[in-house]
């Protein structure tokens, strides 16, 4: 499933990290790494803390404590455009894509490093946009604005953008959630083929059949804590893991 | 009559490229300041003071208003910038709070509230322009400018990082934006070529006072923008030319008494925005809908 040239190298470690928000203890002492050319998965009931693991790692939020490495870099205290500009990148739950931009603009906007005028390597940018707009079976949706896009195909958006990023490590915020069957299958084909090519990834999801079909790790988070991670099989199994889950703290 | 034709169409460019200039950041960056007239007024104090006690020079007053204007606007910029949407509008009316108070303060350079009278017409390259023909085509030439200036930025990734920036800041910033420094450098854009707008005012009026740069003044700017279709490249054009044109129009409608043609004009602009916002949100050249959700 995943490309075992790279598959040694720590891409993203995570060492005793904590996050409170007043009283409230979002993250608590997690400790991780994130494998280059692996597919983690991190799962857990609602408000396990897990976009707030995404947005301690992006620098959207600063850790009370712990310590998040890059490539044996510390990313505290870095901006979270530095951040992404190292190769970090991740979707939103709620997508914020471009929204009164046309799908081409918010694939390119992606792709250009600078804001300056003068951009080198136009026709490549070009050439890599229609190549994603194919893969995302969104060429013929090219100029319209993602506004007007169906829900499935802001999804794929979302997910063009990351493709167009350029970054080594995509953190995807439930990129499955509300796909219809057919769509699901697309997507799951997608990011096998990205892992494939070497692309670490790290998923929020709730839907237990992406766990299965893609997951090479499976991390299980409840109320701020790493309860376990291993194998999806051996996650999925564990009764005191599927109790918490599904509900069932008794 | 010709005279009162190219008065209203020279003040038509001049406000056209205000327009123009606060719909850069407004509709492009999604920056709602209701500072512009006071970027407006720096340019014009500038260009006032240098043509009256240095040179008449066209190029190094414009020049002097556009830097003073910039540079101005990116340090009041910096701290209001970490603010957004609705804190940044408040924050920009407190900076239009302020530099009114300074423009009618500060005697010394802006003459206080009696204003600086005797502004000289500027010189280019040895032409002096007297005439009024020829300071319409000035103005004109300069609105050409602006828009060719505004359009090669708003088509390119500077253009593309703004919108993206106005789109969502979040996830601008997720694929490396560099949001503050983007938003910082197009207020300073816009306020430079608000400073242009300013320069020209100065020396055709050849008379400024505060009057002229209230907070009246930003609001009716935004009016232009927002009725000519926010984050379109002509709708602040087509805005100016209808708010500009308004009064004169009305002026030649027999029934409606002179005395009560500024309130005519109050109600009418109020009805227009209402009736727009109800009907075609997206201003007279942008689109019927502006949803916000995706």
């Amino acid at each position: 499933m995943t490309s075992a040239a790279t598959q040694n190298e720590i891409l993203l470690q995570i060492r005793n990290l904590n996050k409170n928000f007043g009283g409230l203890k979002a993250i608590q002492d997690v400790s991780m790494d994130l494998p280059a050319g692996v597919i983690t998965t991190l799962v857990g009931p609602n408000g396990a803390g897990k976009t707030t693991l995404f947005n301690l790692i992006t620098g959207h939020l600063i850790p009370t404590s712990g310590t998040v490495h890059w490539l044996g870099k510390p990313l505290k205290g870095i901006e979270p455009w530095k951040i992404a500009r190292m190769g970090i990148a991740r979707t939103f739950q709620d997508l914020r894509l471009f929204s009164h931009m046309t799908v081409e603009e918010n694939i390119m906007t992606v792709m250009e490093r600078s804001s300056w005028l003068w951009q080198g390597g136009r026709t490549e940018a070009e050439k890599r946009v229609s190549e994603i707009l194919e893969e995302t079976q969104l060429a013929y949706k090219r100029n319209e604005r993602a506004v007007d896009l169906a829900y499935a195909e802001r999804k794929f958006l979302s997910l063009a953008r990351i493709m167009a990023s350029q970054a080594k490590l995509w953190l995807l915020d439930e990129p499955a959630s509300g796909l219809d069957p057919r769509s699901f299958e697309r997507f799951v084909t997608l990011l096998r083929n990205y892992a494939a090519r070497g692309i670490t990834i790290c998923i929020i999801e709730h839907n237990l059949d992406i766990v299965i079909k893609l997951s090479d790790r499976v991390a299980f988070l409840d109320q701020g804590k790493l309860l376990a991670q291993g194998s999806s099989q051996d996650i999925l199994k564990d009764p005191h893991l599927a109790a918490i889950y599904f509900g069932d703290r008794s | 009559m010709l005279a009162y034709l190219q008065n209203i169409a020279v003040l038509f460019c001049i406000n056209a490229m205000l327009a123009l200039t606060l719909n850069f950041i407004m509709g492009y960056a999604g920056i709602f300041s209701l500072a512009h007239a006071i970027f407006f007024g720096v340019g014009a104090y500038a260009t006032a003071y240098i043509a009256m006690y240095f040179t008449d020079s066209l190029l190094i007053c414009m020049s002097a208003s556009i830097l003073i204007s910039a540079l101005l606007s990116m340090a009041l910029a910096l701290p209001a910038l970490r603010v957004r949407g609705e804190y940044f509008v408040a924050a920009s009316l407190g900076l239009q709070v302020i530099g009114v108070t300074i423009f009618s303060e500060w005697k010394s350079v802006t003459g206080g509230l009696g204003g600086m009278i005797g502004i000289p017409r500027p010189k280019l390259f040895g032409y002096v322009f007297n005439d009024d023909g020829m300071f319409l085509l000035l103005a004109f030439v300069m609105l050409l400018i602006v828009i060719g200036i505004i359009a090669l930025l708003v088509r390119g990734s500077f253009g593309r990082s703004l919108m993206a920036i106005r789109d969502s800041e979040s996830a601008a910033q997720s694929y490396g934006k560099h949001v503050n420094a983007v938003k910082t450098i197009s207020v300073a854009v816009s306020a430079g070529l608000a400073g242009v707008a300013g320069s020209l005012y100065a020396f055709y009026i050849s008379f400024i006072n505060v009057e002229s740069f209230m907070l009246e003044t930003s609001i009716l700017l935004m009016a232009m923008v927002i009725i000519g279709g926010t984050g379109t490249l002509f709708g602040p054009v087509v805005g100016a030319a209808l708010l500009m044109s308004l009064p004169a129009a009305l002026t030649y409608l027999p029934f409606l008494p002179p005395s009560e043609l500024g309130t005519i004009q109050q109600i009418i602009y109020g009805l227009a925005m209402v009736l727009l916002m109800m009907f075609r949100p997206g201003g007279l050249v942008g689109g019927r809908s502006r949803e916000k959700s995706a």
